[in-house]
């Protein structure tokens, strides 16, 4: 390989910078040195460079306690590049205004009739967007997504819809589309507690059921698994998809989703059908899961949507069933853990999506 | 192991109330302990925070055996304990209960602003956002957000092992939800969480490992991703479960 020009060595330098801000937080220009492996005069230049340039900025910040010149912290400049991402849910349409560093920098939120089509949620999207001035626009939508095509929704209902082209129409923007227990996945992994886990599966509990994956430290190629599909009950209920005994039919996954708060409370009260439920549930997740986890073998599974609250009121009908679904090897270090961003996981994901491919292109 | 405890036995005058009792819990895992009314763990707790001295055995920290003769001398290892009644201060708030009996002074007064700066970057860490003012009274505040304060104070003096007995008893779902995501914390900081409960749910819920006590001896210590909840129930109601378990858990001794 021809050593690259340096030009191009600076504007990998420069985005390489970018990226370790954004993600990392403030830093000093000597843990940047440290963390980037350049050379200190190397490290001006480029903070000089991106300063000028309006993306970052140097400010007098942390006291270390010690005696002497606290040292300049440099920093992303929010508002210098900005991603909106998208979330579209059976009853609401959410945007997020994302600036770099991951500052939240405006946020709205309008409702969504039930049974919306594509171009109905990407009008939408288009108001809520308005004249925003954002680089990269990404939405997140739960189900099988594939190439901006939403294959298969129980959420919404949608099925082979050309989800990126209605939003093209609606804003006279390009879009990336991506699966929003995904888009979760990669949220709670850059911007939550999951960090440490190469391998991570997020349960997206919704009007369905679905799950993301990040498999070492990227997001599964593809879309995301259809939990909600795996057959746990063979010849049982017959779900909206058209199979018999669906986790999501034997869950009665639909009238949960607005329900779980209402039932999980009952049974902590004591209610015998209540109970019922909230362990026959916990119990067919656990079974699911199994399946999942000897096929993925995820590190940390991420319990999210409405089944946080499942999870932490069934965690022992769910552990009970998983233990008898995997392999002692699978499970031995498997974490299970609710999202530490909670809702907001899917938004911040969506809008790190966009920001890897906006400080990729800088490269 | 952060906390070693092998063959720990405690009586109160002719009741033998612990017996033999080995227990460890390392740094980063919580540890649930479990058993009925009366099995010996509020004892238990008592003797590794200091309140009641221990007849045989010994207790380790980080494999040095250490003697736990008061209180003050498990803060120094850096053990605490939130019992259930909290043992906060009312008429104080947020900031002064986390910091009471170890206020920092700026010269001779009082050093407010560093206390509640610190009260606040602790309970970032830890990602509580169900406390807006950390400058109101402790008595106006929730069942979760009082057991929120009682952890954290617990964390804020570079403690390594945290106890705590029944957090969730008093509180209804959706605080009971937020503590159980609290103590997971905890432990993925770094801590060692020793949690004792009644609630089997709680304990699959946020423990590495399960140790079942039963009439005073340690019926099985077993991990939470191996174990079923009748496997646990079992433990707890006969000592006994398959292959794991006390060989005579009639408590008749030879």
């Amino acid at each position: 390989m021809a050593r690259p020009a340096t030009e191009e060595l600076r504007r990998r330098n420069r985005s390489a910078l970018l990226d370790q801000l954004h993600r990392r937080g403030p830093q000093t220009r000597a843990e940047l040195t440290e963390a980037l492996g350049l050379n200190r005069s190397t490290i001006g230049a480029l903070a000089t460079d991106l300063s000028e340039s309006g993306h970052i900025q140097e400010t007098t910040g942390r006291s270390t306690g010690a005696a002497g010149r606290p040292s300049t912290l440099v920093e992303c400049v929010p508002e210098a590049e900005t991603v909106a991402a998208v979330e579209v849910r059976a009853d609401r349409v959410r945007l997020a205004l994302v600036g770099l560093g991951g500052t939240l920098l405006a946020r709205a939120e309008v409702p969504l009739e039930p049974g919306a089509d594509g171009p109905e949620a990407a009008e939408l999207a288009a108001r809520l967007l308005a004249d925003t001035p954002a680089a990269e626009t990404v939405a997140a939508v739960p189900g099988l997504v594939d190439a901006g095509v939403v294959a298969q929704s129980t959420e919404l209902g949608w099925v082979d819809r050309d989800f990126r082209t209605d939003l093209e129409r609606a804003t006279g923007r390009s879009w990336r589309v991506a699966d929003l227990a995904t888009a979760a996945a990669v949220g709670e992994r850059s911007r939550g507690d999951a960090h440490r886990s190469p391998n991570l599966l997020y349960l997206h509990g919704g009007r369905g059921v679905t799950a993301g994956m990040i498999a070492d430290g990227r997001p599964r190629r593809g879309s995301s698994i259809m939990l909600g599909h795996v057959v746990v009950n063979p010849g049982g209920q017959k779900c909206r998809c058209g199979l018999h005994g669906c986790l999501e039919a034997e869950m009665g996954t639909f009238e949960q989703s607005a329900t779980i708060e209402a039932t999980t409370t009952a049974a902590w009260m004591g209610d015998t059908a209540a109970r019922e439920v909230v362990h026959r549930s916990g119990g067919l997740l656990g079974r699911a899961l199994g399946s999942v986890v000897t096929a993925a073998t995820p590190d940390e599974v991420l319990f999210g949507g409405w089944l946080r609250e499942l999870y932490l009121s069934s965690a022992a009908a769910v552990r009970s069933s998983l233990a008898e679904a995997t392999l002692p090897q699978l499970r031995a270090r498997l974490r299970l853990r609710t999202p530490a961003l909670g809702s907001e996981g899917p938004l911040i994901g969506a809008a790190e999506t966009g920001f890897e491919a906006l400080i990729g292109e800088m490269r | 192991m952060l906390l070693e405890l092998s063959r720990i036995s405690k009586s109160f005058g002719p009741v033998e109330v612990l017996s033999e009792v080995y227990l460890a819990v390392d740094a980063g895992e919580v540890c649930a302990l479990v058993g009925d009314n009366g099995a010996g763990k509020s004892t238990l707790v008592k003797c590794i925070a200091g309140i009641h001295d221990i007849n045989s055995g010994t207790i380790a920290v980080d494999g040095a055996p250490r003697e736990i003769h008061d209180p003050r001398d498990a803060a120094a290892l850096g053990i605490e304990v939130v019992y259930q009644d909290l043992a906060l201060c009312d008429n104080l708030d947020v900031v002064e209960n986390l910091f009471l009996g170890r206020e920092k002074l700026h010269g001779v007064v009082l050093d407010d602003d560093a206390m509640e700066q610190l009260a606040a970057e602790t309970l970032d860490s830890l990602a509580v956002r169900t406390l807006r003012d950390l400058r109101q009274n402790v008595a106006s505040l929730s069942g979760g957000q009082r057991q929120t304060v009682a952890i954290a104070k617990a964390v804020l003096w570079n403690s390594r092992l945290v106890i705590l007995d029944e957090p969730t008893a008093a509180l209804g779902v959706a605080q009971t939800r937020q503590v159980l995501e609290l103590i997971r914390r905890l432990a993925d900081q770094g801590l060692a969480v020793l949690f004792i409960s009644h609630n089997l749910n709680d304990v699959f819920a946020v423990a590495d490992r399960i140790a079942a006590l039963y009439l005073g001896r340690m019926a099985g210590v077993v991990n939470a991703a191996d174990a079923t909840q009748s496997q646990v129930v079992e433990l707890i109601t006969s000592g006994r479960s398959g292959a794991v378990g006390l060989p005579d858990p009639n408590g008749v001794q030879s």
